[in-house]
């Protein structure tokens, strides 16, 4: 009954949902990658999507599937994470037993994308699983069930992998690795990240977006000097959707940009000067002495 | 006594100088008609006493009458000073110091008074009796530096400490003075006393060590003045400024100490074209950052490109830029021809230099120029010639902020002769023609070196402090600039340090104010050309096969040499050693300070103890059911399959089975000081691998720590501090305490050797933490880096191959330029701050483990 009801609010919907007829998730290309994503889908090719965190891998997807009309299944990877997690498994309901599909078995049944986010968080052995659907068979082994799954002809798979220095230890094997089509996102191009930054802030003036993105940039070039990810893009939409609810551009910038990525003192004060240097007024009212 | 008997004494006592000598009677009866215009009286004791001090010492007898007349005339009284130089007839050797006093006595005289100048003779005095040559100190040194502005009251509180220590530890004035005057303007009267026990406790431990403290020459001297100095100190936040620098440039541009000292006048900013020397402190923190990122323009923009630089020689009319020992170039040659005026002609050429340079700057920088005008208008322009040229640069550097922001008006308007400084293609050539345009304008006086300093702007510093490294042309990408310190010179500190000699040979440097004169003498002992530049080549070629006695009795390896791609088999000998540098008080030492950090890292390490009880699911046997497990039975079971009885949960030391060897590069780099602060960076090292160790004994890895030096390829020692199956005791606790740094860095043969130690290993993970702080290098690499980088890229691959991850933790904060083409992006990090290095360690490892 509950649940019925979360449906009827909207709160709780299907994994394995058609996207509705709306806009598409806001996404700018940066390079060919979309060029690249249509070729592996016309060939159903699986792909691995490969970035830092916070450049759009996610969006990228999700931009995808609405674009195709094709459900996205997303499946957020841990070390616990079993392969019956993925495929499914009986449950017993009255006297009864009952098979229930994982999020990996209903997206290979009914056609679909499945994202697996952040696949080396996986135990190996999980990986595996994945194996049979993405060479030419595409099929999924139902072990328990005795049952070999024909994927179905919308079926796709998506991994992602962020090579940081986290993975020597627990980096997907080579095995895995070869058997997708790879894609790689960076942080975008300064003209693309504004018109992102603009797009996700809510519509925040082009002179805010301009310097918001350039202290961006610039907090970049300190990553491997203490900060272990560099300033997402995400990061730079957040402070200017802070902006845009009125917060002033450096307190914006110091709780989206600076706080949750560092607690370096000397870090924070040369990601403050960098934000000072770009937000000269602490009142926050544009000048154009941008220089 | 009547008028004419005092007459008659005088007669007489000529009569007597004359018989003694010649000299004597005649300087005499010089001074005495200025003398005799006092009266008789005191006309008679003066002779007297002339004639007693000249048969006491014929120099003092000498002074005393040369000085005479002077000091009448400037005293207006005879009695006072005669009775107070016949106090010195006390002392055999007395001459110094009385000359020093009548020298200036009269000087005291008029500034301080009458009673004035009785104190400062009274003190003086004291001194003869305690010794005569702190006497003579007290006496020579101008008495108008002895009281720091507050007459005779300063110069109390300044002796003051100095009698008291001499009575107690024997402390000589002479060297108390040479660094009391000015350390007093630092830590005010209160602090003085302080300041000296500390010094007399130095030289009471060494001579030369003390002494160079009261010269202010050695860091111990500078640290504890320094501490009380205001304004805004760059060592403390050189990180800071580094990751600014990094920021907007995208370059690692070293930064180190300048020679600046306290007294020295403005603390400005210099650089050779390779690193920025930064005064000890910096006015605040705005100057400092307009400073650094100046200077910083200065290498970005060419200021010191070799092209231009010889461009500029051509033009001065030298044909080829000199080169000094070190392969930099001297400017004395290009400012020579300025003669007397060579100040005046600096201070134009700086200036449009400058304007150059912060024009490019702002373009990449925004709020630069703002924060360099507004620093420059809150602080007091100077006066005087040196105010002209402020104002000329402020006014120049107003116009370039104006334009910026696309005003007009009378503010935008730029001097026309600097408005070629602003084309994007103006080089430092540029500058000079315009430095001579303007050369020419009688509008900017005479300036001298005093009043330099001060044309300045605040944050900008002399172009030409020192001797620079020629670069290459830049134009603002300095993606490939790098320390090039490089072996040789690392090895060269090293080699200086332990001579422990006086930090600088006083002898070899020219007491010139002007810094650009002011360099060492050249080095001209030894033996070896002075062209070429880069890392020395070694004397011996060890040519392959040829001339060259292989050592036996070490484990051979082979090497890659990507010239030939090939492996060269047993190329290099390898050699384990045992390290005798056993510390174990000092092991204990680095626990005590670092139990807090410990502390913190014992709780970490609880969560990812293996004595943490971890439920273990879906086991054949255990303690207590695993619902889900269950459910999956029974229902597979329903089903009509039949699952094994995988259902129960239990709780057991998880073991995550990872074998880690620490692999520390313990080459003499690691000896050097450590750049943002106090110490050595092998201190700090030896503190990360005893926490290291600490952490890793706790949660129960199979651990080793080892250590790799090199001395060509047939000499690479490998030290065990901790082998897998020795437990962590005290006997290597005081090992890893006593860890130093020497040779080079052969890294490839060292990984190889790790590998192969940790094939024996039983383990399911083996991770092999390199610790390092420089890329790979040897003396047998004829300078060409990447031939030990390709062999340790591939060493690092035989590795992997072999199952065991190597993973480099480097203390270079340029590594990313090198470190991803041999480790792989991924597989190694930075660690920047030195002094994080303890805490870093053991989380690095703990994060790569997970």
């Amino acid at each position: 009954m509950k649940n019925l009801l979360n449906r009827l609010r909207g709160v709780e919907r299907d994994v394995l949902e058609s996207p509705a007829d709306a806009d598409a998730p806001f996404y700018v290309p940066q390079r060919d990658e979309i060029d690249i994503f249509r070729a592996a889908w016309s060939r159903r090719l699986p792909v691995m999507l490969k970035g830092p965190t916070g450049c759009g891998k996610t969006r990228f997807l999700e931009h995808m599937a609405h674009v195709l009309g094709k459900p996205l299944v997303t499946v957020a990877c841990h070390e616990d994470l079993t392969s019956s997690d993925l495929v499914g498994r009986f449950l017993l309901e009255g006297e009864e037993t009952v098979w229930q599909d994982g999020p990996l078995t209903r997206a290979v049944k009914e056609g679909g994308i499945c994202y697996l986010d952040e696949i080396v968080e996986a135990r190996t052995d999980t990986t595996v699983v994945i194996h049979p659907l993405t060479d030419h068979r595409r099929q999924l082994p139902l072990d328990k069930r005795a049952r070999i799954i024909d994927a179905h002809e919308d079926f796709m798979l998506v991994i992602s992998y962020n090579p940081g220095y986290q993975t020597v230890l627990k980096d997907l094997k080579p095995s895995t690795k070869q058997r997708f089509v790879g894609i790689h996102f960076d942080y975008p191009s300064e003209a693309i990240e504004r018109q992102i930054v603009a797009k996700e802030s809510g519509g925040l003036d082009a002179d805010r977006v301009e310097r918001l993105v350039a202290a961006g940039r610039r907090a970049r070039a300190l990553k491997d000097h203490g900060l272990e990810e560099a300033t997402s893009t995400r990061a730079l939409a957040y402070a200017g959707e802070l902006m845009q609810a009125g917060l002033p551009p450096r307190t914006a910038c110091r709780a989206a940009m600076i706080a949750p990525i560092t607690d370096d003192p000397e870090l924070i004060e040369a990601l403050e000067e960098i934000v000072a240097a770009h937000f000269p007024e602490t009142d926050g009212a544009p000048t154009g002495s941008h220089g | 006594m009547a008028e004419a008997d005092e007459l008659v004494a005088i007669e007489e006592v000529l009569q007597q100088l004359e018989r003694i000598s010649f000299v004597a009677q005649r300087d005499a009866r010089a001074a005495l008609p200025a003398i005799r215009g006092f009266g008789p009286a005191p006309a008679r004791a003066w002779i007297e006493t002339a004639r007693d001090l000249f048969q006491h010492d014929r120099e003092c007898g000498k002074s005393f009458m040369r000085h005479s007349e002077r000091l009448a005339e400037n005293t207006g009284v005879v009695e006072a000073w005669t009775g107070q130089s016949r106090e010195f007839l006390q002392w055999v050797n007395s001459h110094y110091a009385l000359e020093g006093f009548l020298a200036q006595a009269d000087r005291v005289w008029s500034s301080w008074g009458e009673a004035g100048e009785r104190e400062w003779f009274a003190l003086g005095l004291r001194w003869c009796g305690r010794s005569l040559a702190d006497a003579r100190a007290y006496f020579e040194t101008p008495f108008d530096r002895l009281d720091g502005g507050q007459g005779p009251a300063g110069l109390r509180m300044l002796i003051e400490p100095a009698e008291k220590l001499y009575d107690e530890r024997g402390l000589a004035l002479d060297c108390y003075l040479a660094g009391a005057p000015v350390a007093r303007n630092m830590v005010g009267d209160a602090g003085l006393l302080n300041w000296a026990r500390r010094g007399a406790d130095l030289l009471a431990a060494g001579r030369s060590r003390g002494e160079a403290y009261f010269r202010m020459e050695s860091e111990e001297g500078m640290k504890l003045l320094l501490e009380a100095l205001p304004g805004y100190r760059a060592r403390m936040h050189g990180r800071f400024l580094q990751l600014l620098l990094r920021a907007w440039l995208e370059a690692d541009i070293p930064l180190a100490d300048g020679n600046w000292k306290p007294g020295q006048g403005r603390p400005m900013l210099e650089t050779d074209g390779r690193r920025l020397y930064l005064p000890a402190v910096f006015g605040d923190r705005d100057e400092a950052i307009v400073a650094v990122q100046h200077g910083a323009a200065h290498l970005a923009f060419d200021s010191y490109a070799q092209e231009r630089l010889e461009a500029l020689f051509r033009r001065a009319g030298t044909e080829h830029p000199p080169l000094d020992d070190q392969s930099r170039i001297t400017w004395r040659p290009l400012f020579a021809p300025f003669a007397e005026r060579m100040f005046r002609f600096q201070v134009l050429f700086d200036l449009a230099e400058d304007l150059r340079v912060n024009a490019r700057m702002a373009q990449r920088i925004p709020g630069f120029l703002q924060r360099l005008v507004d620093l420059a208008v809150d602080r007091p322009a100077p006066e005087g010639a040196a105010g002209v040229y402020h104002r000329f640069a402020l006014d120049a550097h107003r116009a370039l902020l104006a334009a910026d922001r696309g005003l007009s008006g009378k503010d935008a308007r730029l001097d026309p002769r600097l408005q070629r400084m602003l084309d994007p293609d103006a080089s430092v050539i540029d500058a000079w023609e315009v430095a001579e345009r303007l050369f020419g304008d009688p509008e900017f006086p005479e300036i001298g070196i005093d009043e330099r300093q001060h044309a300045y702007l605040p944050g900008l510093s002399l172009n030409a402090a020192r001797p620079v490294y020629p670069q290459r042309l830049r134009d603002g990408d300095l993606s490939d600039f790098r320390d090039v310190g490089d072996a040789h010179e690392e090895h060269r500190f090293v080699r200086e340090k332990q001579d422990e000699a006086p930090e600088q040979d006083p002898a070899g440097v020219q007491k010139d104010p002007d810094a650009d004169i002011n360099m060492p003498r050249e080095e001209t002992s030894g033996s070896g050309g002075r062209i070429g530049v880069g890392i020395p080549q070694p004397a011996q070629v060890a040519k392959r096969g040829v001339a060259w006695q292989p050592r036996t009795g070490g484990i051979p390896y082979p090497e890659w040499d990507y010239r030939e791609q090939r492996m060269i088999s047993d190329w290099v000998n390898l050699n384990e050693r045992i390290l005798d540098e056993e510390n174990a008080a000092a092991a204990e030492g680095i626990l005590a300070e670092h139990a807090d950090t410990l502390k913190r890292l014992t709780r970490g390490l609880e969560m990812q103890r293996p004595m943490r009880m971890a439920p273990l699911r879906r086991q054949l046997d255990g303690d207590e059911l695993d619902i889900e497990a269950v459910t999956d039975f029974v229902a597979d079971k329903r089903a009509g399959l039949s699952p094994k009885a995988f259902i129960y949960r239990r709780r057991t030391v998880q073991h995550r089975d990872t074998a880690v060897l620490l692999l520390a590069d313990m080459s003499t780099s690691i000896m050097a000081r450590h750049p943002g602060g106090q110490g050595r960076i092998v201190e700090r090292m030896r503190s990360g691998l005893m926490l290291f160790a600490e952490a890793i004994d706790r949660i129960g890895d199979p651990f080793a720590i080892s250590g790799f030096a090199s001395k060509q390829r047939d000499q690479v020692h490998y030290y065990w501090l901790k082998d897998f199956s020795e437990p962590l005791d005290d006997t290597v606790r005081g090992r890893i305490a006593g860890i130093s740094g020497r040779l080079a860095s052969r890294m490839g043969a060292a990984i190889r050797h790790s590998t192969r130690a940790m094939q024996r290993v039983a383990s399911q993970h083996r991770l092999l933490l390199i610790l390092s702080d420089g890329r790979p290098a040897d003396y047998d690499d004829g300078g060409d880096a990447r031939y030990l980088h390709e062999d340790t890229r591939m060493a690092m691959k035989e590795a992997l191959d072999t199952g065991v991850h190597p993973f480099c933790i480097t203390l270079d904060p340029s590594g990313q330029e090198y470190l991803p083409a041999i480790f792989g992006p991924g597989h190694y990090t930075i660690v920047d701050r030195v002094d994080e290095l303890p805490r870093r360690l053991p989380e690095i490892y703990l994060r790569l483990r997970r």
